[in-house]
C-alpha cells in the first residue's frame, strides 16, 4: 500500500481539482462507498495486528523494511519532482487538464455532432416528459471528445451531472486481504447494479422533489463494467434495460469503441452487441467520428500559442496525424515535444530523444531511398511519441488495390537511375506497403488470397499484359508461400514461428509490391467492394467431396480403382452421364428394362443421384 | 457394374492385352521368389488388373477378399505426436493403400505401415513364415522424404514383405527405389488391341458393332482402355443399335474445359480473366486435379493456335505446371498461365490483323 500512496492520493486529487474546475458541480455517488470500503479495511488491519505473536514479530520486522524502503521511494519521487518543477515551472499540469475546453466553441469535436446531443439534452429538459426515450448513447474511439463534450454541454445548458464513478479495480492482493479479513468480494457489476437499483428507488434524484437544488440532473455512465462471459453480459443487458425503463432523468452513456486489433474479437462483439442492444432498447445513437487533422492542429495551435512554444507548424502537422483522431493523445504529445531539450539536458529521457531524432536521421540519409524523396519529406522530423496507426485489414487491401499515385509528380528514380519507360512507376500515394501491411497485422496467406481475389476488378480492362504481370507476381507469392510449407514438412519450423518467418514476409512483400507495379495505369477510384477469397470456399468443399469420394470409392467400384484422379476425371462423369441419360429414357420410353445393366445400385443412392443432377445443372 | 470393372481380367492367363508379360510374372510368382515390383506406364494401360491378377496368382481366391478399413495412425515423430486417418485395402494377405493421400505427412503412413505390417506375418500352410505384400498406388506422388524413408524400410524388411509399387511416371520415383524393385513398364494399348478387348465385350453384350466404330472409339480414347470401354458403354447407354457415324459423347468436365477455352479465344481481358477463374473454380471445386486441367486446357488451346505461338505457349504452359508443384494454390498459377496466353495471343492478334 505504501508504494502505491503517493501516486493514487495525486491522481485521485488531480481528478478531483480538474472536475470541479471544469463543471463545478460533480457530484461522486459511489464516494460513500469507497469510504466505507477502507474503514472497513482499516478496522481488519487493526484487527490483524493483534494476531499470534511471533508473526506479528516478522511481520512488524518486514513492515519496518518497507516502511525505509518506501521513505526512499517517497523522498526519490519528491526529489524527482523537486528537480522537474525547478526546470520548468511553466508545465506544473498536464496540458489535458489545463486546457479542458470550458465552452462549446471550444470543442474540436464536430459542430453538428455537438448540436446533436445539445438538441437532445434540451429537449429532455425542458419538457422533461417520459414520452420520449431517456437514454443517450454516445460511441466513439478513445479521445475522441466524448466526455468533455457531455460536460460542457451539460454546464452550458446549466444541468448538474450525476456521475457513475467506476470503483477502483481491486488488486489480487487486496482480494486476498478482503477475504481474509472477512469482507466479502463485491464484484463491479455487482455494484453497478446496486446503482441502477438507486436510481430507480430514491427520489433524490427524481427532477422537482428533492428541492435542494432547483437544477435538473443529468446521469452520465462513463464506463460500464467489463463483463466476461456470457452470464454476465445477460445480467448487464438486464441492469441496463431496467434502467433505460426506469429512467425518469435523461441518462446518457459512453461507450469507447476498440479497434479490433487491440483487443480480442470477443470483447469486441460485446461491445457491438451492447451499442445494437441498447438502440433497440430505445436509445438514441450519436456515434463520435475520429477528430479531423485539421480540428486537432486547430486545436494544437492554439494551445501552443498560449504557452508561448516554439513548435514548427511541420511538428504539429506531424502530431495531428500521427494521434489518429485522438486529441488526448494528440495533447500529451505536443507537451512532450515541447519540453526543452536545453531544460532537460540532465533528464535523461530528453538525451534519449535526441539520440533518437539523430537515428533517425542519420537513418533517413542513409537509407537509398534519399536520393528519392522530396525535400520536405527529408527534413520532416521524427516524433518519438505519438500511437502507433493501426488499420483495419481491408482499408490496407483497399490502398493496395487502388494503387494511388501522384499524377503529376516525375516517376520513380529519374535522376539517380535510369529505367525504361516500361518499367517507371509514379511515387505511390502511400507509405511503403510493407508498413501498410504490418499495421494492419496482415498475414501473408491471406493477404494474398485477398489480392488474388480482387485485383482484377482494379485492372484496366484493355490491358490484358497488366493482368499477366500481376497474377505472375501472385503466382511467385503462392510459390514463395509454397516453398515455405516444404521447410515445414521437414519439421524444422513448427508453427509457433510462423508468423515471424522470413518466407512469409518476403511472400506478402512480392504479393503486394506485383499487385502494385504490375497494375500499370490503376482504374479511377470508384466504389468497390471487396470480395472474400471465393478461393477458400471452394477448397473447402473440394475438400468434402473428396471425402465423401473416398467413403465411397470401395463401395462404389469394388476396391479396383487406384488412384482419385481417375475416380473423378472418368468414372464419375460417365456414371453421372448414365443417370441422367437413364432418366430421361425412363421419362420418353419404357425402356427401363434395357437400363439395367447401367447400374445394379441405382435404388442405393438415388440421393446422389439428384446430386449429380444438380452438378451437371451447374456446369 | 460397370463394365470396365466387369469384363476386367482377374487371372493372369485372361490378361490379353499385355499377355507376354502376365506369362512372365506367373513363372516369377510360381518359383516362390518375388522381389518387390515396380509397375508403371501410363494411365488406362492395366497396372491394376495386372496386380491384382498377380495376388490372385499368389494368394489364390482369398486374396480377392477384401475389406476397407479406416485406419487410425498414431505416430510418434520427435515431440510431436501426429495423427492421421487413411483409408486401406486389407485382405490377409495384402494390404493396399494410397500414402499420397496423407499429404506432407506421407513418410510417416510409409514408415510406420511397413514396420507394422512386419511386425505381423502370416503363416503359410508349410509352417514356413510367409510374407506379407503392401501395395502402393501413386508411388510418384509421394514427397521426396516419403520416398526416401521408402527406401531404407524396403530394404530392413525385405524378408518379411513384398512391395508392389505402381505409378505412372518412373522419373518422379528416386534413383533408389527403382533400383530395389523390378521394373515392369506397361505400356499403353495400341488402337488394334483396344478394338479387340472392344470386340470381346460386344461379344459378350450380343451387341452390333458397326464397321469402323470400334475403330473410332479406340482413336478418341487416347489409348486408354478404360477410356475406351467407359466410352463404349456410354454409347450403349446412349442409343443402341448403334450407327455408323454415332457421336461419342465427351466427358462433361472436357467439354467444359474446351468451351472455357473458346472463351479465351474470344476475348482477352481482365474481366474475360476473372470469368474464366470462376468457370476453373468449378472444375476445381469438382476435385478435378490442376495438372489435369492444366494439360486438357493447353490441349484444346493448341487445337485452335497458329504453329507460330505454339512453342511459346507450350514453354508457359511448363512453366507455371513446376510453378503448380512449388506452389500451394494451383489457381494462382493456372490463372498466370491464362494470363499469359491472353496476353500472346493479343499481341498475336494486334502483330497480324493490325
Amino acid at each position: 500500500m505504501g508504494k502505491r500512496k503517493p501516486v493514487v492520493v495525486l491522481s485521485s486529487s488531480d481528478d478531483e481539482v480538474a472536475r470541479t474546475r471544469s463543471t463545478g458541480r460533480v457530484r461522486g455517488l459511489s464516494e460513500s462507498s469507497s469510504k466505507s470500503l477502507s474503514a472497513a479495511r482499516k478496522k481488519t488491519r487493526s484487527g490483524k495486528s493483534n494476531g499470534g505473536s511471533d508473526v506479528r514479530h516478522s511481520r512488524e520486522a518486514e513492515a519496518a523494511k518497507f516502511a525505509a524502503l518506501s521513505e526512499d521511494f517517497c523522498g526519490c519521487l519528491q526529489n524527482f519532482h523537486l528537480t522537474r518543477g525547478n526546470q520548468c515551472t511553466k508545465c506544473k499540469e498536464l496540458w489535458i487538464d489545463k486546457y479542458e475546453p470550458s465552452s462549446i466553441a471550444q470543442l474540436a469535436v464536430h459542430k453538428k455532432k455537438i448540436e446533436e446531443v445539445k438538441c437532445w439534452l434540451e429537449d429532455r429538459l425542458v419538457t422533461s416528459k417520459g414520452s420520449l426515450g431517456n437514454v443517450l448513447l454516445l460511441t466513439g474511439k478513445a479521445g475522441v471528445g466524448k466526455s468533455t463534450a457531455v460536460r460542457v454541454i451539460a454546464s452550458q445548458l446549466g444541468a448538474q451531472l450525476c456521475e457513475w464513478t467506476t470503483p477502483t479495480p481491486t488488486l489480487w492482493q487486496e482480494h486476498v486481504h478482503n477475504v481474509n479479513s472477512g469482507l466479502r468480494f463485491v464484484s463491479k457489476l455487482d455494484e453497478f447494479e446496486a446503482f441502477v437499483g438507486k436510481i430507480g428507488k430514491y427520489s433524490l434524484l427524481c427532477p422537482g422533489s428533492s428541492g435542494a437544488s432547483s437544477e435538473p440532473n443529468i446521469i452520465l455512465i462513463d464506463d460500464l463494467p467489463v463483463t466476461n462471459g456470457r452470464v454476465a453480459f445477460e445480467r448487464l443487458k438486464k441492469c441496463l434495460t431496467s434502467l433505460s425503463l426506469s429512467a425518469q432523468l435523461p441518462i446518457i452513456i459512453l461507450i469507447t469503441e476498440y479497434h479490433k486489433v487491440d483487443i480480442g474479437e470477443n470483447s469486441t462483439n460485446h461491445c457491438e452487441e451492447l451499442v445494437s442492444f441498447l438502440e433497440r432498447a430505445g436509445a438514441h445513437k450519436v456515434a463520435f467520428n475520429p477528430l479531423t487533422v485539421n480540428s486537432i492542429k486547430k486545436a494544437l495551435s492554439m494551445l501552443c500559442q498560449e504557452e508561448q512554444c516554439d513548435v514548427t507548424p511541420e511538428q504539429i502537422d506531424q502530431i495531428a496525424k500521427a494521434s489518429g483522431g485522438d486529441i488526448r493523445n494528440a495533447i500529451t504529445s505536443l507537451q512532450y515535444c515541447c519540453l526543452r531539450p536545453d531544460n532537460l539536458l540532465i533528464s535523461p529521457v530528453s538525451t534519449l530523444l535526441e539520440t533518437n531524432a539523430k537515428f533517425y536521421s542519420d537513418r533517413s540519409r542513409l537509407s537509398p531511398f534519399t536520393g528519392l524523396l522530396e525535400e520536405g519529406e527529408l527534413v520532416s522530423t521524427y516524433i518519438p511519441c505519438g500511437r502507433d496507426e493501426t488499420l483495419s485489414l481491408f482499408h490496407a487491401l483497399g490502398k493496395f488495390l487502388h494503387n494511388k499515385r501522384d499524377a503529376d509528380a516525375f516517376s520513380f528514380g529519374s535522376e539517380s537511375l535510369i529505367l525504361k519507360d516500361k518499367y517507371a512507376r509514379k511515387p505511390l500515394k502511400m507509405d511503403a506497403p510493407e508498413k501498410i501491411l504490418s499495421q494492419a497485422y496482415g498475414k501473408a496467406r491471406p493477404v494474398t488470397d485477398f489480392l488474388h481475389e480482387n485485383v482484377l476488378d482494379f485492372i484496366n480492362d484493355g490491358s490484358i499484359d497488366d493482368a499477366w504481370l500481376v497474377t505472375s507476381y501472385l503466382s511467385d507469392a503462392d510459390c514463395l508461400l509454397g516453398s515455405f510449407s516444404h521447410i515445414s514438412r521437414l519439421g524444422i519450423f513448427s508453427e509457433m514461428y510462423e508468423p515471424q518467418s522470413l518466407s512469409q514476409s518476403v511472400a506478402s512483400s512480392v504479393a503486394i509490391r506485383g499487385v502494385l507495379f504490375g497494375n500499370s495505369q490503376p482504374l479511377s477510384s470508384r466504389w468497390h467492394i471487396i470480395r472474400s477469397p471465393r478461393l477458400w470456399q471452394i477448397e473447402h468443399s473440394a475438400k468434402k467431396l473428396m471425402n465423401q469420394t473416398m467413403n465411397e470409392k470401395f463401395d462404389a467400384f469394388n476396391g479396383f480403382v487406384s488412384s482419385m484422379s481417375q475416380i473423378i476425371t472418368e468414372y464419375r462423369p460417365s456414371i453421372r452421364w448414365f443417370n441422367s441419360h437413364c432418366k430421361d429414357r425412363l421419362d420418353n420410353e419404357e425402356l427401363a428394362k434395357s437400363s439395367a445393366h447401367s447400374r445394379p445400385d441405382d435404388s442405393e443412392d438415388g440421393t446422389s443421384k439428384e446430386d449429380s443432377d444438380d452438378e451437371i445443372e451447374d456446369w | 457394374m460397370l463394365w470396365v470393372d466387369k469384363y476386367r481380367p482377374r487371372v493372369l492367363d485372361k490378361i490379353t492385352v499385355h499377355e507376354e508379360i502376365a506369362q512372365n510374372l506367373k513363372k516369377l510368382v510360381s518359383e516362390q521368389d518375388c522381389p518387390h515390383l515396380l509397375f508403371y506406364g501410363p494411365p488406362g494401360s492395366g497396372k491394376k488388373t495386372m496386380v491384382m491378377a498377380l495376388l490372385k496368382e499368389m494368394f489364390g481366391a482369398s486374396a480377392e477378399k477384401v475389406k476397407l478399413e479406416q485406419k487410425a495412425w498414431k505416430i510418434a515423430a520427435g515431440t510431436r505426436n501426429i495423427e492421421l486417418e487413411l483409408a486401406m485395402l486389407a485382405s490377409t494377405h495384402h494390404v493396399e493403400l494410397n500414402p499420397s493421400d496423407a499429404g506432407f505427412q506421407d513418410r510417416y503412413i510409409v514408415q510406420e505401415i511397413i514396420k507394422e505390417m512386419a511386425k505381423n506375418r502370416p503363416i503359410d500352410s508349410k509352417g514356413k513364415k510367409g510374407f506379407k505384400v503392401l501395395v502402393l498406388n501413386e508411388v510418384d506422388k509421394l514427397s521426396k522424404e516419403a520416398q526416401h524413408s521408402l527406401r531404407r524400410t524396403m530394404e530392413k524388411y525385405s524378408s518379411s514383405c513384398r512391395l508392389i509399387l505402381c505409378c505412372n511416371s518412373s522419373s518422379r520415383v528416386t534413383e533408389a527405389v527403382r533400383s530395389r524393385c523390378l521394373n515392369v513398364r506397361l505400356n499403353a494399348p495400341s488402337a488394334e488391341q483396344i478394338i479387340e478387348v472392344l470386340e470381346l465385350i460386344a461379344k459378350k453384350e450380343s451387341l452390333q458393332l458397326p464397321p469402323g466404330f470400334a475403330a473410332r472409339l479406340a482413336a478418341q480414347s487416347n489409348r486408354s482402355l478404360r477410356r475406351a470401354i467407359l466410352a463404349f458403354e456410354t454409347c450403349r447407354v446412349q442409343q443402341y443399335p448403334f450407327t455408323v457415324n454415332q457421336a461419342i459423347p465427351p466427358l462433361d468436365w472436357e467439354q467444359y474445359v474446351s468451351e472455357i477455352c473458346s472463351d479465351i479465344m474470344k476475348e482477352q481481358s481482365p474481366k474475360r480473366l476473372f470469368q474464366v477463374r470462376g468457370k476453373i473454380y468449378e472444375l476445381l471445386v469438382n476435385c478435378i486435379p490442376p495438372e489435369i486441367i492444366l494439360k486438357k486446357l493447353l490441349s484444346e488451346l493448341l487445337k485452335k493456335l497458329d504453329s507460330e505461338l505454339k512453342h511459346e505457349v507450350c514453354h508457359w504452359a511448363a512453366y507455371y505446371e513446376h510453378r503448380m508443384r512449388l506452389g500451394q494454390k494451383a489457381i494462382f498459377h493456372i490463372e498466370a498461365f491464362v494470363a499469359k496466353f491472353m496476353s500472346i495471343y493479343k499481341a498475336f492478334l494486334i502483330a497480324t490483323f493490325g
